[in-house]
């Protein structure tokens, strides 16, 4: 089993935007989607994550999984809701009860029952927007970004040489944590080791993982030593270093940056002055 | 101006013993040095004192004794400033690539000296030139080949312009045709006026470059200090592996008597039943190409087959279709007569053993006895069962009496072997070895290899008589070690068995072991020097030996 990036290089304007604009963006939008509840609102940033996702021309194959993943985790999320109205308590206060449906059984001498509030589902409904919206534009995020690109956009963006590089460091050695993952499986499974038969408690649960865990923890801090190693032979961090990349805005990603910032802006005031809240009709 | 090391000593914090022992002797520029010595001897600690992670990285250690680097003393230098004279290529190639592209870790050091954009391109495309991976820049580093890992990581290295470069044991994870290409490298780097110093075990296939100078290490200090010929002449054969010719020439002038093993008849002409049968067997990965085709084969009672062949021609892909790691997508992988299809991992684990080659991949448990147990425990063996396989298993691996240490605090090599009788105390049938002497110097896995041939139940012992298994599968780059210990070879190449019989039949075509990347041995070659001495007679028909064994032949 391969672990790799999902990403390709893609000609779209979402690909050629400089990466920092690209994380204003994605700051911006989410912090701006947290500031409102108004089904009215959320349905016009759903639109837009839509707009956004189909621009990204990601292909269905490559990313089947991944929709059908997000695509039944929001409608389960938006259902557990809409049944139960949990964190409705604090968006509104009176219910105006449309239907109420009763299982046509009785268990224990109670009978289900579900009783459905135009704002139960307006809820719901919002919920499933919000959900949607931050789900997908960070879904994105790894099939569009170039792994390459993380380090030097986080030092561009002030991060320190370490920090940002860490950043490279890391997307470089996630695959590798993969393959470890999937050997020390196998050679566990060699054994008779089978993850499907779990049983007992939490705790019962924990440490039926450890042939899995420990070996790969152990492989992780081995390597890690040999990784410093390596850099310090290659004079990392012994003074201020050159990024062979480097970022430069084009007019667009000014464009792309102010319109964030306006948004963010917007949706900030708009909160503060009580727009956007929960909505019923 | 050389790199002369004076009277060099160390002392890791934590060890009893010094490391190195007052070491002195001198690397040349222009030259290829070869250090050797068995595991343990002090090698790769004697680099980290040239390159300067001791005691810069590694600190609390007693260092004495001087490093001049041309003509500098290195007690005064700080890392950034040695990494631009001496150059580093770690064991594991692997675990030296930093970067996700192999544009961005070639200019990695680079970067790091803060030098200029414009000058780090024109080095990256010099240096890519030099090494011929100019097709590789914007390549992925997780997804190269073994071989083309470590010219980039070479790459990286003398992207940094350094007069000197170290290899630990830089043909570890290739295969043979890699490796010739790699050292041929190194002596074009050398001949350009760089000082090469490589810390390898196998040193036959070093000596084919001439090194100028070897260095034969034990026990922290410097054994033997000189040319090739000399190199030959001092170091101990069962320590170190030697041209074929050599062992030859000195068991005869030791007057040694080195028995010939009795090894058992292939037992394809005995028409044993099989415990393994491929048939029509064809695999690819999901979404991918087919990357194994047609194979149809069967490993009987009493073989012990080598697996040769070069990187990716699908060895292990195949191998772990017998224990259902990997499914066929076409054809039938019978186990015992049975279809595998049916069975899960865990079921055919009872018949079929696979140790995988890290044994740090596979080690987890608090004790050796625990680890031991994990697996007949996960089958469902009775305690009694397990107790009684813990106790065989800890002899045929010579490990008797460390039943209560944990397995991760004990050396590689035992680790190696603890992680094949973790596999021994299910009691297979068969069992299957990838690279199994891998980081292993040779007296290691020569020993390791006798003590679990010599464990292997034969047609006639019954199971009760002795316990064991009942055949043993290996993959190896070692040609040697397929010579030596193998009653048959598959010869595995582009996903398909290209020959498959006993050894004198398979490795008799050099010309096809050149096409698979298998470069003929000095070994190969005197024992096809000697096949009219050794007709088969009998049971011990196996016609293949070690150069000791040869020795004494008529």
């Amino acid at each position: 089993m391969l672990v790799t990036w999902k990403y390709r290089p893609r000609n779209t304007l979402m690909q050629r935007l400089d990466p920092r604009a690209r994380l204003i963006f994605f700051l911006c939008y989410l912090l701006s989607v947290f500031m409102f509840w108004d089904v009215r609102v959320l349905s016009g940033f759903l639109v837009i994550t839509l707009l956004t996702v189909l621009s990204a021309k990601l292909s269905w194959k490559d990313t089947r999984q991944t929709w059908l993943l997000l695509g039944s985790f929001t409608t389960f999320y938006a259902l557990i809701t809409f049944i139960t109205g949990r964190a409705g308590n604090n968006l509104y206060q009176t219910e105006h009860i449309i239907a109420v449906l009763q299982a046509p059984f009785v268990v224990l001498g109670w009978q289900p029952t579900v009783a459905i509030s135009i704002e139960q589902v307006f809820l719901a409904l919002s919920q499933f927007s919000r959900v949607s919206s931050i789900a997908a534009i960070t879904l994105l995020i790894p099939y569009t970004f170039d792994p390459a690109m993380y380090g030097v956009t986080f030092r561009q963006l002030g991060l320190p040489d370490k920090l940002a590089f860490a950043l490279d460091l890391t997307m470089r050695f996630v695959p590798s944590l993969g393959r470890d993952f999937a050997m020390t499986m196998d050679a566990q499974k060699a054994r008779g080791y089978e993850m499907e038969r779990r049983s007992g408690g939490l705790l019962g649960q924990v440490r039926k993982l450890t042939p899995l865990l420990v070996p790969v923890v152990i492989h992780s801090i081995i390597s890690g030593e040999e990784i410093t190693d390596a850099m310090d032979l290659r004079a990392f961090g012994t003074q201020p270093r050159t990024w062979l990349r480097r970022l430069s805005y084009a007019r667009r990603d000014y464009i792309v940056i102010a319109v964030s910032l306006i948004l963010l802006a917007t949706s900030v005031a708009a909160n503060l002055s009580g727009l956007g809240r929960f909505w019923a009709p | 101006m050389t790199i002369r090391v004076t009277n060099l000593s160390y002392h890791y914090r934590n060890q009893r013993e010094r490391t190195l022992d007052g070491l002195s002797t001198e690397f040349k520029p222009g030259e290829v040095t070869l250090i050797a010595g068995a595991s343990g001897c002090g090698k790769t600690t004697l680099i980290r004192c040239i390159n300067g992670l001791i005691p810069r990285s590694y600190t609390g250690g007693e260092l004495s004794g001087a490093i001049e680097l041309f003509g500098q003393d290195t007690a005064a230098l700080t890392l950034a400033t040695i990494s631009q004279i001496i150059g580093t290529v770690l064991q594991d190639p692997e675990k030296q690539i930093v970067a996700s592209d192999v544009t961005s870790e070639i200019a990695f050091g680079l970067e790091n000296l803060g030098l200029p954009r414009d000058e780090i391109r024109e080095r990256i495309a010099h240096t890519a030139e030099l090494l011929h991976i100019s097709n590789l820049l914007t390549r992925e580093t997780f997804l190269l080949s073994g071989g083309e890992k470590q010219k980039v990581a070479l790459a990286g290295v003398l992207a940094m312009r350094p007069r000197a470069v170290l290899l630990d044991e830089p043909l570890a994870s290739l295969d043979p045709a890699s490796g010739r290409e790699a050292l041929a490298l190194m002596r074009h780097l050398a001949d350009a006026g760089i000082a090469v110093v490589i810390i390898e075990h196998r040193i036959e296939d070093v000596l084919a470059i001439h090194p100028e100078h070897c260095v034969y290490m034990s026990a922290g200090r410097i054994t033997y200090d000189g040319d090739a010929a000399g190199l030959l002449q001092s170091v101990d054969w069962r320590e170190i592996k030697l041209p074929a010719s050599v062992v030859m020439q000195r068991v005869r002038a030791a007057g040694m008597a080195v028995p010939h093993r009795a090894r058992s008849k292939s037992p394809e002409q005995v028409g044993s039943k099989s415990i393994i049968e491929y048939r029509q067997v064809g695999f690819g990965y999901a979404d991918g190409p087919e990357v194994l085709h047609d194979i149809n084969c069967a490993i009987r009672r009493g073989e012990i087959i080598a697996l040769i062949g070069p990187n990716g021609a699908g060895k292990s892909t195949l191998l772990k279709h017998a224990i259902g790691l990997n499914r066929p997508v076409r054809g039938q992988v019978l186990v015992d007569g049975v279809d595998s299809a049916a069975l899960t991992v865990a079921q055919l684990a009872r018949a079929v053993g696979f140790v995988f080659q890290s044994p740090s991949h596979m080690l987890f448990a608090p004790t050796v006895r625990e680890e031991l147990a994990f697996g007949p425990r996960n089958i469902g063996l009775d305690a009694e069962t397990i107790a009684l396989n813990t106790d065989n298993a800890l002899a045929t691996v010579a490990l008797t009496g460390t039943e209560d240490q944990p397995p991760l605090a004990l050396s590689f090599g035992q680790q190696k072997r603890i992680s094949i009788a973790s596999i021994l105390t299910m009691n297979p049938r068969i069992v299957i070895m990838d690279e199994p002497t891998a980081g292993q110097d040779y007296a290691n896995y020569t020993h390791f290899m006798d003590d679990i041939v010599s464990h292997m139940r034969t047609d006639a012992e019954s199971a009760n008589a002795k316990p064991g298994f009942e055949a043993l599968a290996f993959i190896t780059h070692d040609l040697d070690l397929a010579i030596t210990y193998a009653n048959r070879i598959m010869l595995v190449a582009d996903g398909r068995i290209v020959a498959d019989g006993a050894p004198e039949e398979v490795l008799l075509d050099t010309a096809r072991l050149e096409r698979c990347r298998i470069h003929p041995t000095s070994l190969l070659e005197a024992n096809l020097a000697a096949l009219n001495k050794t007709t088969p007679s009998g049971m011990q028909s196996h016609r293949f030996m070690s150069a000791a064994e040869l020795a004494f032949l008529a």
